[in-house]
């Protein structure tokens, strides 16, 4: 059952990090040049590339919003809570190679966590009660995120600020938030004169998440997409209560009077498409009953919904990509698979 | 190997009688009408609620109104046929649906209690609903295209025949625990008291392997949570077609069985004289509850309280007569879970947060079951079912025993401190001082606590187990466990970012709160066993509500509450772990004079005073003394580490039966258990640590599994 300490065992993750390092020096020498190149791609295009060079700090990372923010400002951390559930969920930015994972991001693994030797501990004020455990490894930094009742994207301004500050990536977090605000404006326009040649308004959205195929995750107040159809200049349908994290879990039948075009986050319940072809409820839809162009429901391959400026770009991304290149008899439901 | 069932001496199966005078003001038929004339108006009100009139409410019935893709709908229009379509969609099959599966639980309910004889059982006693949820998620994670079913799509089909739905899933999963729990209770004689502790243990099993699942891919299985909370929302007469297909042959089914059921009111020895053979009769009648109850679970989610509160309710409305409860019990549970869910739906609008209707069911039926209990007479002495398990005989040197557990215990806390898996492999001396890294700083505060919670639950669970002489009794059903976890969860949810000492304030509260209230509820029936038992199921049945609504909403924060619900050592510091071990080895000290009360307690409350003993008194102080001990273990290690039930159950198998040893060699059981599953469940999964508590139930669970299979 056990394995002793043995000989290999101490040489294998010697000549691993040797090699890391070496490797990590011989990038040290282009870091300026290859990160100076990714924050011009980024300004360039909207979605935050995977950054050729990151940086190594010293921090571990529980939150997955703070991570991928980290992520997008070209930092890799020491650790991650929940490194492989993050690629299914998160997915983009993707968390640079050699991340370490830290076990679950409630009970990240305190002796790992003490051998890793950190700097700071970064967590998000749903984790407080950690502190006191986390705060005898290192200094724990508690990064507000969704919090009720204020401006969620000027929170998550406020949080890639800060964390640039912390990780001395404050240029690139001044070009991230200021390549999301143009982006989003350059949407906004472009959506605008759309309208105003087709002399159509856009409709407003209805923006859901299924949990089951009865019950759906509906975004409103608070959330990270409507912060972002906020800055498209797209109304949001849903003008029903949310929680803290912006959204409220409702049954279908809640959405059937509501008139809006509907927005569906992957993944699909189980039975995807076919299943909802005999949803009845769904069927029954405004949107979707109707089913002419302007109306007809969007797919969008999974965003993290309680994501940070890299998130919502790539939510801005998709919506722009479906609200503005097609021309309106080609929207039908079956396009919807191919992600940008 | 003799089964003793102390059941067996002609005490009426009839556990809860009424009083005469409100037999008198309530009788079942009374309270049908009041509930049906409740559904009338309630449900024509929803009915027209979103502009139909009554009778285009009722025509949606049957009619689904077309729509006409091309025409363009006046905005007047369209609004009304969307209301027609919501009517026929989702309002009738939901109302049906609710109808048919309470009183499809209804009738579960009173087959279960009937042959197991204990007004605790209800469906869900045996199994099912864990079985069908543990099967739900491993499809979810594993295979989800059983979750789909097969391109049925294409050609139009409808109905659930030929594909592995959900339904199929969930029934199977809920079958396979019960088929477990008929295993390993047959060669048994299906007796009830073993049938009633096998499914406690699969329960428990199960349900430690599904938050374990539950825990590390939370995202994932928010579906199984929605479901798992019991909402009846529906979206097509899919739902219907499977219920009514499957639950109205096996309710006449019940009816057929009634006849030989009936015998079941006879004790044992006179049943069997009548030549009716008890193992197949047993089998069959469970069988048939849980076919019923799985089917509800596997269509609807898990519909809590509706299968123990019909059948008692009835009962006490002065349905005694197994053909009376059978008749009533369906339709009172039908009634009920109708109503509440037309109370549930039009809550719906005005909360942000989903209600699914079987947490609330439960939610609501809690309290209306504290206020019933004192109503309820209960029969005093024999109880329902055997207090001693007397599996094994006695072991000849208890103290040999005790000394090799002792042994066994400081050896598991010597590993647990200097073993364990690191990133770079497994070490042995754990780097005592690595660094900056004290391993004693991670390791021995957990050890330490996991014993101190171990040996304080396990205390407390012999102590109740003995004190109620009901072998289902834990400190986790007792609800001080469940008051202690409600108080945290709200207090995680409400105050944002709250601290530790703060969690721990309110968790002491809720302990306390709940104390209070079983003595308020009890003291003037002088602390019958049973009853206080019964206000614990009350309470757990609560907790497990609140913890339904919560998770099922999806609130993130739901990862942090379910981690600290699975009962982990995770956030002890060394100055509380030490404290908490003190005070256990003080309590264990401090406990055994009390053994004398042990022994005699079981014997019957009018054994015990011939015998000198103020039983009012010692029921209180001893139940009070479990109280504390439960809600400091609770604090630690959380509601749900089993060890109270399963600590006290290994030391009997064991051999020790007589109270001075069972207690010490159930201590030893439990830190033993604790200690092991701690250090366990931080190493199989690095960097992942599976809670202790879970990991308690999965290890004492399989030891308890295999001694019950054991030939004699």
């Amino acid at each position: 059952m056990q394995r002793w300490l043995s000989p290999l065992k101490v040489f294998r993750p010697l000549m691993t990090s040797l090699l890391t390092s070496l490797v990590a020096l011989s990038l040290l020498g282009v870091a300026g040049t290859a990160t100076a190149a990714a924050t011009e791609a980024m300004a360039a295009t909207p979605l935050t590339p995977t950054p050729e060079g990151f940086v190594d700090r010293p921090v571990v990372v529980l939150d997955w919003t703070l991570a991928e923010t980290l992520t997008g400002l070209g930092v890799r951390a020491i650790g991650v809570g929940q490194v492989e559930t993050y690629r299914s969920w998160v997915d983009q930015p993707e968390l640079p190679t050699g991340t370490r994972d830290l076990g679950l991001r409630t009970q990240p693994n305190l002796e790992q966590l003490a051998r890793l030797a950190p700097d700071d501990i970064l967590i998000s004020p749903m984790l407080a009660s950690l502190t006191p455990r986390l705060s005898s490894i290192a200094p724990v930094t508690s990064i507000p995120l969704y919090t009720p009742d204020t401006d969620t994207w000027q929170t998550l301004v406020e949080a890639t600020r800060q964390l640039g500050k912390m990780t001395h990536r404050e240029s690139q977090a001044e070009q991230l938030i200021r390549a999301s605000e143009t982006y989003m404006a350059g949407v906004n326009a472009a959506l605008h004169q759309q309208d105003a040649q087709n002399q159509q308004a856009q409709m407003p959205l209805l923006m859901v998440q299924f949990m089951d195929d009865r019950h759906v995750r509906v975004f409103g107040n608070n959330s990270l997409f409507q912060a972002v159809t906020e800055r498209l200049g797209i109304a949001n349908a849903w003008q029903g209560d949310t929680n803290a994290w912006g959204f409220a879990t409702v049954s279908l039948e809640k959405l059937v009077t509501l008139k809006g075009r509907m927005v569906v986050v992957e993944p699909l319940p189980p039975g995807g498409r076919e299943g909802l072809a005999r949803n009845g409820l769904w069927q029954a839809l405004p949107g979707v009953r109707e089913n002419s162009g302007a109306s007809a429901p969007l797919f969008l391959p999974p965003v993290w919904s309680f994501g940070a400026l890299p998130s919502a770009n790539r939510f801005a991304h998709m919506l722009a990509e479906r609200l503005l290149t097609r021309p309106d008899t080609e929207i039908t439901q079956g396009q919807t698979d191919g992600d940008h | 190997m003799a089964i003793t069932d102390h059941a067996t001496n002609g005490s009426p199966s009839d556990h809860t009688a009424l009083t005469h005078a409100s037999a008198r003001r309530l009788t079942p038929g009374v309270a049908c009408s009041l509930l049906g004339l409740a559904l009338l108006i309630l449900g024509s009100h929803a009915l027209t609620r979103d502009g139909l009139s009554l009778l285009q409410g009722l025509t949606a019935l049957w009619s689904a109104p077309q729509f006409d893709q091309t025409a363009n709908l006046s905005q007047a229009n369209s609004a009304l046929l969307s209301a027609q379509l919501v009517a026929h969609v989702s309002w009738w099959p939901r109302m049906i649906c609710a109808l048919l599966a309470g009183g499809a639980l209804g009738m579960a309910g009173v087959l279960m209690q009937q042959v197991l004889r204990n007004p605790l059982a209800a469906p869900t006693t045996l199994g099912v609903a864990s079985g069908a949820s543990l099967a739900m998620m491993l499809a979810t994670l594993f295979a989800p295209a059983l979750m789909t079913g097969t391109g049925v799509a294409e050609n139009g089909m409808t109905d659930g025949g030929f594909q592995l739905g959900r339904e199929w899933v969930a029934l199977i999963g809920g079958m396979v625990a019960m088929g477990l729990v008929f295993a390993l209770a047959w060669a048994r004689g299906m007796t009830p008291t073993i049938v009633v502790l096998a499914g406690l243990v699969i329960n428990l099993y199960i349900g430690a392997l599904g938050m374990v699942l539950l825990l590390f891919n939370q995202e994932a299985l928010h579906g199984t949570l929605v479901w798992g909370a019991g909402s009846l929302a529906q979206n097509s007469w899919d739902g219907v077609i499977t219920l009514v297909t499957r639950l109205v042959p096996g309710m006449l089914l019940a009816l057929l069985l009634m006849r030989p059921l009936a015998v079941l009111d006879l004790d044992e020895a006179n049943a069997r004289s009548l030549g009716v053979s008890l193992r197949k009769l047993r089998l069959m009648s469970l069988g048939l509850a849980v076919f019923l109850s799985a089917c509800v679970v596997s269509v609807l989610g898990i519909i809590g309280f509706i299968g123990l509160a019909a059948p008692a309710c009835v009962r006490l409305m002065g349905a005694r007569r197994l053909g009376q409860r059978l008749l009533w019990a369906p339709l009172f549970g039908a009634l009920l879970l109708a109503v509440t869910d037309l109370v549930v739906a039009s809550l719906d609008g005005l909360l942000p947060n989903l209600i699914p209707t079987g947490a609330m069911t439960a939610a609501l039926g809690a309290p209306l079951l504290l206020w019933l209990i004192p109503r309820l007479k209960m029969t005093q002495g024999a109880g329902p079912i055997s207090g001693g398990l007397s599996l094994v005989r006695r072991h000849p040197q208890p103290t040999r025993l005790h000394a090799l557990l002792a042994i066994g215990v400081l050896l598991a806390l010597l590993l647990a401190l200097i073993s364990g898996n690191t990133a770079e492999g497994w070490t042995l001396d754990g780097a005592w001082l690595h660094g900056n890294v004290s391993i004693l700083d991670w390791r021995l505060p957990r050890v330490l606590a996991a014993a101190g919670a171990g040996i304080l639950l396990a205390l407390s669970g012999t102590l109740l187990q003995r004190l109620t002489n009901n072998p289902m009794a834990s400190p986790e059903i007792l609800g001080i466990s469940g008051g202690t976890a409600i108080a945290l969860m709200l207090t995680l949810l409400l105050v944002p970012g709250a601290s530790q000492l703060t969690l721990l304030g309110a968790g002491v509260g809720g302990a306390a709160l709940c104390l209070i209230l079983l003595v308020l509820l009890n003291h003037r029936s002088g602390f019958i066993p049973e009853r206080v038992l019964l206000c614990g199921v009350a309470i757990t049945a609560l907790y497990e509500a609140v913890r339904g609504i919560i998770l099922a909403d999806g609130d993130p924060r739901g990862q942090q509450i379910l981690a600290w619900l699975s009962g982990s050592t995770y956030y002890v510091g060394l100055s509380a772990a030490v404290t908490v071990l003190a005070l256990a080895i003080i309590s264990v000290l401090m406990l055994r004079p009390l053994a004398r009360w042990l022994d005699i307690l079981p014997l019957g409350a009018a054994s015990a005073s011939a015998l000198g003993i103020g039983v009012l008194r010692a029921r209180l102080s001893l139940l009070g003394i479990v109280a504390l001990l439960t809600a400091l273990a609770t604090l630690i290690v959380g509601p749900l580490s089993f060890v109270g039930l399963l600590a006290p159950h290994l030391a009997r198998l064991l051999g020790l039966s007589r109270a001075r040893d069972h207690m010490l060699g159930a201590v030893l059981c439990g830190a033993l258990l604790m200690v092991l599953a701690d250090w366990l469940g931080r190493q199989l999964l690095f960097p992942y640590e599976i809670p202790a508590g879970l990991m308690a139930s999965l290890i004492g669970g399989s030891y308890f599994l295999w001694s019950l299979r054991k030939p004699s």
